[in-house]
């Protein structure tokens, strides 16, 4: 009796119950630390977006419920923003995408000097964003004095305003967030690349003759598994951009280049209105959600 | 081998083709680069000289000029605590997750590790707003503990997730024989696991240490006068003045620096790292 209790009492094998203690020892400061300084805080900005927070009058903070909300539907700037949101989002990443994709196949199999290319093409993804906007804002986009606008001008394109003009200025810092990130797509896509096994693909190639049916009949569909990584990374990324604009161009001319991101940055800390900068990034957050569980679904129904 | 089949003369074409391509990528992406370089080291005259001059005589007037600026020097040194500060506490929690989540059985392991990935996916600007409130009820605004805190928001998911891959390379057998033995699961994590990842640890604390000392927008909100770190004064110091261009590029090749210094070291790693997860999902 008192035997068949204590076996009741534990019902697993005393070695497994110290390794779950132990994995639960080993995962709680970085758990503990995600909950207090990421999982709570959101909940905190969902809560923020119902209130009137103006830090600039604090006597006037009240609970709106959805007031926020409902403001943000007639606010031109707003859908202005998400408007240039999606623009520069599916530009920046088609463009990563089809020209990471272009490299890689031109180098595959035929890549020599790796060391140096590697690093050429390591350096723009590794510095400081907020350096890489500066320098594209000052050195390299000034009219006349800028590189690439002296470039322009010796090849007879003459000279663009580039960060001036309101359209310019958002093809502009498309091409910089291209030119930034378009080296990770094609070392992804030339890794998976070379890890082809090599025997199926080269009966595959054999059968076809024409280039260009090889590509898309044989090769990108081995490689379709990292073309869908790439896209959910990289839209994620785009999703999250804000030094790089924010150097290059804060936002304009007028509100030209403004992302939702920073639209929101601005109404929270320039105009210090929290409670509608809360409603901003509460959205944000709700359009992230819901694009990565649309790529959750496509992956799993692909791969 | 379709390659081997065609005649020279298209083979030869094709190298040559490859070969051009290769230089123009080089020089599409580490121009940029080169030439921020470069205007650091001329004087103001010749920055602004046409056509632009690729042979001249060096000066470190602009970094001089810099230095004394009290805002950049201040600036690089907050970084460089900022970003330690931050390496240094992501692998002290990151490091034993890792482990725990890729080798050991406990309940819940699937949906904590979801956790500390979906962890990453917030948006950034989203987390700022209410982390402001909170560092500034709690009087953290323009403080080093504040800052790296929030740092850690971005350098905790991605350490734990490149951990696992790391352990997860491991064979299986390597904590059998000292379970045997007797050893507690901790000493053997500690004295017999992570003799073998030093690499990859390595390898995590060099991107969380590019994370922190890149970061801007955290930097720009919470940081003040006593913490702001170099990207928030290189940012203000370029808005106030616009047409300085030498102590600007100078600053912006100081902030360069560290990072393009680790990147010929350990390229291979580096890029390892970054397509890892994408090639293995």
């Amino acid at each position: 009796m008192f035997k068949g209790r204590e076996e009741k009492k534990r019902p697993r094998p005393s070695h497994i119950r110290q390794q779950e203690r132990f994995g639960f020892a080993m995962i709680t400061p970085s758990m503990l630390f995600l909950f207090v300084m990421a999982a709570f805080p959101l909940i905190m900005l969902v809560v923020m977006s119902g209130f009137r927070i103006d830090l600039t009058y604090p006597a006037g903070n009240r609970w709106l419920g959805v007031g926020n909300y409902l403001q943000m539907v007639h606010d031109s700037r707003f859908l202005h923003a998400l408007k240039v949101t999606a623009i520069y989002t599916v530009s920046t990443v088609f463009l990563q995408v089809v020209s990471g994709l272009a490299l890689a196949m031109a180098f595959f199999r035929s890549f020599r000097g790796q060391g140096f290319l590697r690093v050429s093409v390591l350096l723009p993804m590794i510095l400081a964003p907020v350096v890489v906007g500066l320098a594209f804002r000052t050195m390299i986009m000034t009219p006349e004095y800028g590189i690439l606008d002296y470039i322009s001008m010796v090849l007879g394109f003459g000279s663009k305003p580039w960060l001036v003009d309101p359209e310019w200025a958002l093809f502009s810092v498309i091409i910089i967030h291209t030119w930034q990130w378009t080296p990770f797509a094609f070392l992804v896509f030339l890794a998976s690349l070379n890890a082809l096994p090599s025997d199926p693909l080269e009966a595959a190639l054999m059968d076809v003759r024409n280039a260009w049916q090889r590509f898309w009949h044989v090769i990108l569909p081995m490689i379709r598994p990292a073309v869908v990584i790439v896209v959910i990374f990289r839209t994620m990324i785009a999703l999250r951009a804000f030094a790089a604009i924010f150097s290059a161009t804060g936002g304009g001319p007028g509100t030209a280049t403004e992302i939702l991101n920073l639209y929101t940055y601005r109404e929270s800390f320039n105009s210090l209105n929290l409670g509608y900068g809360a409603a901003l990034g509460t959205t944000l957050l709700v359009i992230t959600v819901v694009i990565s569980m649309i790529f959750f679904r496509m992956r799993e129904s692909r791969m | 081998m379709a390659y081997k089949k065609m005649p020279l003369w298209l083979r030869g074409l094709r190298s040559g083709l490859v070969f051009s391509l290769y230089v123009l990528m080089i020089l599409v992406w580490a121009f940029p680069v080169i030439w921020v370089i470069f205007t650091s080291l001329k004087t103001r005259t010749e920055i602004f000289t046409l056509p632009p001059t690729i042979f001249f005589k060096p000066t470190i007037e602009h970094y001089i000029e810099a230095l004394l600026a009290q805002d950049i020097l201040r600036g690089i040194i907050n970084s460089l605590l900022v970003a330690c500060g931050t390496t240094l506490f992501t692998l002290l929690i990151a490091v034993p997750a890792g482990y725990a989540f890729s080798r050991v059985r406990f309940p819940f392991r699937g949906r904590l590790s979801f956790f500390a990935l979906l962890a990453q996916m917030a948006p950034p600007i989203g987390l700022i707003i209410p982390c402001f409130l909170i560092l500034s009820r709690l009087r953290m605004l323009d403080t080093y503990a504040g800052l790296i805190a929030v740092h850690m928001t971005l350098t905790v998911p991605f350490s734990i997730w490149l951990m696992i891959t790391y352990f997860q390379d491991l064979p299986p057998s390597l904590e059998e024989a000292a379970t045997v033995d007797g050893v507690s699961p901790f000493n053997t994590f500690l004295k017999v696991v992570l003799p073998n990842v030093w690499g990859g640890v390595g390898v995590t604390a060099i991107f969380a240490f590019i994370e922190s000392w890149n970061e801007f927008l955290y930097a720009v909100v919470l940081t003040g006068s006593t913490t702001k770190t170099a990207p928030v004064a290189i940012f203000g110091f370029l808005a106030a003045e616009e047409s300085r261009w030498g102590p600007f590029t100078a600053t912006g090749v100081m902030i360069m620096a560290p990072v393009i210094m680790v990147a010929l070291v350990a390229q291979r790693q580096i890029v390892k790292g970054m397509t890892m997860g994408a090639t293995k999902g």
